[in-house]
């Protein structure tokens, strides 16, 4: 099989293609099950139970594998939505959603700066969700800054998918040193013009670009670093050979000798390429950069229980089900994406990767990553930064 | 009261709520101050200046221009195909319809998908096999405009043939003979017999192609690789990453007014009755 037809594969498994789930047997057996449970119950547990949880997340947590697990173990029936963006689900939430869903998975920042502040998450019991935290990397240890709220009183969330994410690039045609050193230059050198592509995830383009005009991204800008994005901006996007919000299109891309790298990118897009053969595509974290030195990008995401006014057991329940190494393990394949999850610092999970998967996620390189990249944040004036982002997007053509 | 309302209550009150209210509520917020998600701020016009003076100009002009280029295009295959699916009715036409409606059948994305991978470049389908079978390297169309056009005629060609189809059954074979008997050319008879006849069924073809194109933005994300940004794809970045309501709200309404222009006058030249009744 060739790496064009694994990818097509890949892409035909692709999580984001694929609606909320559909009801089969299994989960009608489930929901039987829950409510013959639910009848011994106090009332609003019982009602609680019958609706099952609902889950406000990215990809991982909604794979059909986890998922199914989850049910046969608890009986408790369980549905969910994949984001589109950080911000979007927040304001779902700022709507009004906080009737709807249960669990919120978020990247770092929004948890204890924005989603608790506004009272659209709950505090989780210290006890029972702090000694989870020993199980992760010396990283995690707490008092753990994201975790917590504003006077560290409170525990927000557990933290489980982390990475990087900044560009991807063919091994075969640049070198991964070279493109490490090099950094977001390589989007501003000439020769690359024409020869990269663009993944429109479109609040990780702006930080980017901030990166790629020696701008920190999570610091505000003045006039002159305005100037420096737009002009940044509209060169980077107008040199695209292509923009998509679909990766596989860019893995397939970097196959076929259209494109030589594109952003943005990391082990998230290019890991299940490398799992099956691909391994020229690599993803790259600069050593340097312009925020506080650092090129890359490091996200975090924190699991929440969301400031519903139903019964939060089952809530909590799944919030501790997910870090025991059988649930963590299918988190850190979700839907066919390789990622690291915070407690493959235990032997008993990271031992369940083959060489070739830990290959991968470049799994030797991870610390060296995680170094050299800033953690994800909110980004200050980012209307002002998207709309002359998205206008360079219109006048491209 | 009479049974006609009363019958015609149902149906009203699933209009009023499903089609009347969601757009009372679009034109609304398109009123209020931008990036707000409050429908209770003061009435402003914000939205609709920004719409003209921040570059929705070329949005605008891509997906209306493509709609009438894929219009005109669909129109010009379909008409002769019409002609010949109609002339020949019997089984091979059946086989030959089913193939063109088939299609519909499977998700717009799937197609697209596919049309993408048979035009992708070294391992793509037919360059991949052009280097197999003849030794010969070809480049790509795809992340062009051309490819966006070429994917929305593909996916709305049988939004235009069915109806060509019908319109052109309205033409009775006696007027085209009679027309030849008193010596009409076959220019003529097209120009005087056979459009005006199938005229119900060229508009309304026209106008379905029309405005599904100028929804269409699968076509330039897929196979234009974003080498032009349509409408729609504006319009969802106002609603998704700049969580802008009230500026993608105008724009809906902006594309609604431009869709209304184009199509109630084409409406009203139609006889839909004498096409139903056909």
């Amino acid at each position: 099989m060739t790496p064009t037809d694994r990818l097509r594969q890949m892409a035909a498994r692709n999580p984001l293609r694929n609606g909320p789930q559909s009801v089969n047997r299994r989960a009608v057996l489930g929901g039987m099950a829950a409510g013959a449970a639910a009848a011994t119950l106090p009332m609003g547990a019982a009602r609680a139970q019958q609706e099952g949880i609902a889950l406000l997340t990215w990809d991982a947590y909604a794979d059909p594998r986890l998922l199914d697990m989850w049910r046969q173990e608890t009986g408790v029936p369980v549905r969910y939505e994949i984001h589109i963006s950080d911000p979007t689900s927040v304001n779902r939430l700022r709507a009004g959603e906080t009737d709807v869903w249960d669990f919120v998975n978020l990247n770092n920042p929004w948890a204890r700066n924005v989603l608790y502040p506004e009272g659209l998450i709950t505090a989780l019991p210290r006890d029972r969700f702090e000694p989870l935290y020993a199980q992760m990397f010396e990283k995690f240890a707490m008092p753990y800054h994201w975790a917590l709220s504003q006077d560290e009183s409170d525990l927000l969330g557990v933290v489980q998918r982390f990475e990087t994410f900044d560009f991807v690039i063919n091994s075969d045609v640049i070198d991964p040193a070279t493109a490490k050193d090099e950094g977001w230059d390589l989007f501003n050198n000439p020769d690359f013009a024409d020869r990269y592509g663009i993944l429109a995830y479109e609040d990780w383009n702006v930080m980017d670009i901030c990166m790629g005009a020696g701008i920190h991204p999570y610091k505000d800008k003045t006039e002159e670093d305005f100037a420096k994005f737009e002009e940044t901006a509209r060169r980077w996007i107008n040199n695209a050979k292509m923009i998509t919000t679909d990766f596989v299109q860019l893995n397939l891309a970097i196959l076929n000798g259209e494109i030589d790298l594109y952003f943005t990118g990391g082990t998230y897009t290019a890991s299940s390429a490398r799992a099956e053969g691909a391994t020229n595509i690599y993803a790259i974290t600069p050593n340097s950069g312009p925020a506080d030195g650092k090129g890359g990008i490091n996200w975090i995401e924190l699991n929440s229980a969301v400031a519903s006014p139903k019964p939060r057991d089952a809530t909590f329940d799944f919030l501790e089900w997910i870090t025991t190494p059988d649930a963590a393990e299918i988190v850190a394949r979700g839907n066919g994406n390789l990622q690291p999850v915070s407690q493959m610092a235990q032997d008993e999970v990271l031992s369940r990767f083959s060489a070739e998967e830990l290959d991968a996620i470049q799994w030797d390189e991870f610390d060296e990553r995680i170094a050299n990249a800033v953690e994800f944040d909110i980004v200050p004036q980012y209307d002002r930064l998207y709309d002359i982002y998205s206008a360079a997007v219109r006048d491209r053509g | 009261m009479r049974p006609g309302p009363l019958f015609a209550l149902p149906v009203a009150v699933f209009l009023a709520v499903g089609f009347a209210m969601p757009i009372l509520i679009v034109a609304w917020y398109s009123l209020m101050a931008p990036r707000t998600f409050d429908l209770t701020t003061v009435f402003t016009l914000a939205n609709y200046r920004a719409a003209f003076t921040e570059g929705y100009g070329q949005p605008f002009f891509w997906s209306l221009g493509l709609a009438a280029l894929t219009t005109l295009t669909c129109l010009l295959i379909a008409w002769p195909t019409a002609k010949v699916l109609h002339a020949h009715a019997g089984r091979v036409a059946t086989i030959a319809t089913a193939l063109v409606a088939l299609p519909i059948f499977v998700s717009e994305s799937v197609r697209l998908f596919g049309l993408s991978l048979f035009l992708m470049p070294g391992g793509g389908i037919f360059a991949g096999s052009m280097r197999a079978l003849f030794g010969v390297s070809i480049g790509t169309i795809l992340n062009t405009k051309f490819a966006v056009y070429l994917g929305m005629v593909y996916i709305h060609l049988p939004f235009m043939l069915f109806p060509v189809l019908l319109g052109v059954a309205l033409i009775p074979p006696d007027r085209v003979e009679a027309a030849r008997d008193l010596g009409a050319g076959r220019w003529q008879v097209l120009r005087e017999i056979e459009l005006p006849l199938a005229l119900p069924g060229l508009v309304i073809g026209s106008l379905l192609t029309f405005v599904l194109c100028i929804g269409a933005n699968a076509e330039a994300a897929i196979l234009g690789g974003r080498a032009i940004t349509v409408v729609t794809t504006a319009i969802e970045q106002r609603f998704n990453y700049a969580q802008d309501w009230p500026m993608g709200a105008a724009l809906t309404m902006l594309m609604i007014a431009v869709t209304a222009a184009v199509v109630f006058p084409a409406l009203a030249r139609v006889d839909l009755n004498r096409l139903i009744r056909r």
